[in-house]
């Protein structure tokens, strides 16, 4: 896999990530579940959550609003996985499916943007696991 | 005005740093950013100055300054407090993995009975870190093996229809509620003992974590075959954790000089060690037969 360039987190903004709370909470209201609350509560505490496994795991520390804007960078194809369940229910093999693609989608492309900002060698996987397990929440939530 | 507050923050955190005792109430902008590296102070300072006079409100810069030198003194407490408690080096070392380590830990945890040398390596009185021995705990495992475990019970009560949010809460505590209860167990019975050993706390709770892995597995066999795939993997899973932590503690437990101690206390750990090993299966099926129906 192509490394990223490691310079990109050097300015962090939080417009964007922010933006794509609340497309996901706006797309999961259109499905019909009133779950703002959820969202919002979900995403601080995972961003709390990486925030201290990254600081534990890398030599250099991160700070909370570089974590917090990658994450949120990266939520963008969950929107897209919400905006699909507006028009068909995801609880069969064919959303379960498109649910896994796109967590597996949104991890790698974080822990990419982690290891090459953060300089870990060697642990590109352990870092898109705890991503993973956190966009798979945004799933669940989603899917049921 | 993001760019504002991000520059006025910087500032005021830098002076609340230097004189602790007395915080800034307002943006002094006249100059003394010359030890802030980056090179940006004199820009910010003018963008400072040119928004200031569009706001046209000193008492909003006041605030704004004021609001955020208080946050940043609350994030030092925080920091401060959190340092009390926990040594942030020592929890360090055992996140000090990388993905070959991980992958044979995991195999080592379905699978310990080929595994030959378990003593963990020492390099001038300072134990490896699990980077570079395969024998050292981690907390990363059992970290993540704790969190798939409440995302997996999500999971199977949502394929039962009997998801909620509020479910997910309950099984997250239950489960950290038995951890919290098993490793202080154990230090009452290693205190007990009088076992100076070299097991801190997160040697425990690493220890005690790392039946989750065999509770994910047990799980996730029983979702996908039944009943009958739930005991076995189970049966199989309890096995492998037994022979695994009382291997490892066996040799952990005993401590440094413990070669020539008195011969009741050896058994006293012996059994504490066993008693630990034969309690996990217990709790294995305590917190999972209830997911596979």
């Amino acid at each position: 896999m192509k490394p990223a360039d490691g310079s990109i987190m050097n300015e962090t903004d939080l417009t964007g990530p922010i933006l794509f709370c609340v497309a996901l909470g706006a797309t999961l209201l259109l499905a019909g579940k009133i779950q703002f609350g959820y969202v919002y509560g979900m995403s601080a505490i995972g961003c709390l959550g990486i925030h201290a496994l990254l600081n534990l795991m890398s030599s250099a520390g991160v700070s909370y609003g570089c974590v917090a804007s990658v994450l949120g960078y990266c939520l963008l194809p969950m929107v897209i996985l919400s905006s699909c369940a507006i028009f068909f229910s995801l609880q069969g093999t064919f959303g379960t499916m498109s649910a896994l693609v796109i967590v597996g989608w949104c991890s790698l492309s974080a822990s990419k943007i982690f290891i090459s900002a953060l300089d870990m060698e060697g642990q590109q996987l352990l870092v898109a696991y705890p991503c993973a397990l956190l966009y798979g929440l945004f799933a669940l939530l989603t899917v049921f | 005005m993001a760019y504002h507050s991000g520059y006025g923050a910087h500032g005021s955190k830098h002076r609340a740093r230097a004189a602790p005792d007395s915080p800034p109430l307002f943006d002094d902008t006249s100059g003394g950013y010359s030890s802030q590296p980056g090179g940006y102070p004199a820009p910010g300072a003018e963008v400072a100055f040119s928004v200031n006079h569009l706001l046209g409100d000193p008492m909003a810069n006041v605030a704004m300054a004021y609001g955020s030198s208080i946050a940043s003194h609350g994030k030092d407490i925080v920091h401060k407090e959190l340092h009390r408690f926990v040594s942030v080096n020592k929890l360090k070392y055992f996140f000090a993995v990388d993905t070959a380590y991980v992958a044979k830990k995991l195999g080592l945890l379905i699978f310990p009975y080929t595994h030959q040398n378990w003593e963990v390596k020492y390099s001038r009185d300072v134990p490896l870190p699990p980077r570079q021995d395969l024998n050292a705990p981690d907390l990363y495992i059992p970290t993540m093996a704790f969190i798939t475990y409440v995302l997996l019970a999500g999971m199977a009560l949502g394929i039962q229809k009997r998801f909620s949010p509020e479910v997910l809460g309950l099984c997250a505590s239950t489960a950290l509620v038995w951890v919290v209860m098993e490793v202080l167990a154990l230090l009452l019975g290693l205190y007990l003992a009088t076992v100076r050993s070299e097991l801190s706390t997160f040697h425990l709770l690493a220890y005690s974590g790392y039946k989750y892995v065999g509770m994910i597995l047990s799980v996730l066999t029983g979702l996908l075959f039944g009943s009958d795939g739930y005991y076995v993997a189970l049966a199989w899973t309890s096995s492998a954790l037994m022979y695994f932590i009382v291997r490892s503690l066996r040799t952990a437990a005993l401590g440094p000089d413990s070669v020539g101690g008195p011969a009741p206390r050896q058994r006293l750990q012996l059994y504490l060690t066993l008693g630990a090993a034969a309690f996990q299966p217990l709790i294995i099926y305590w917190l999972t037969f209830h997911l596979v129906r």
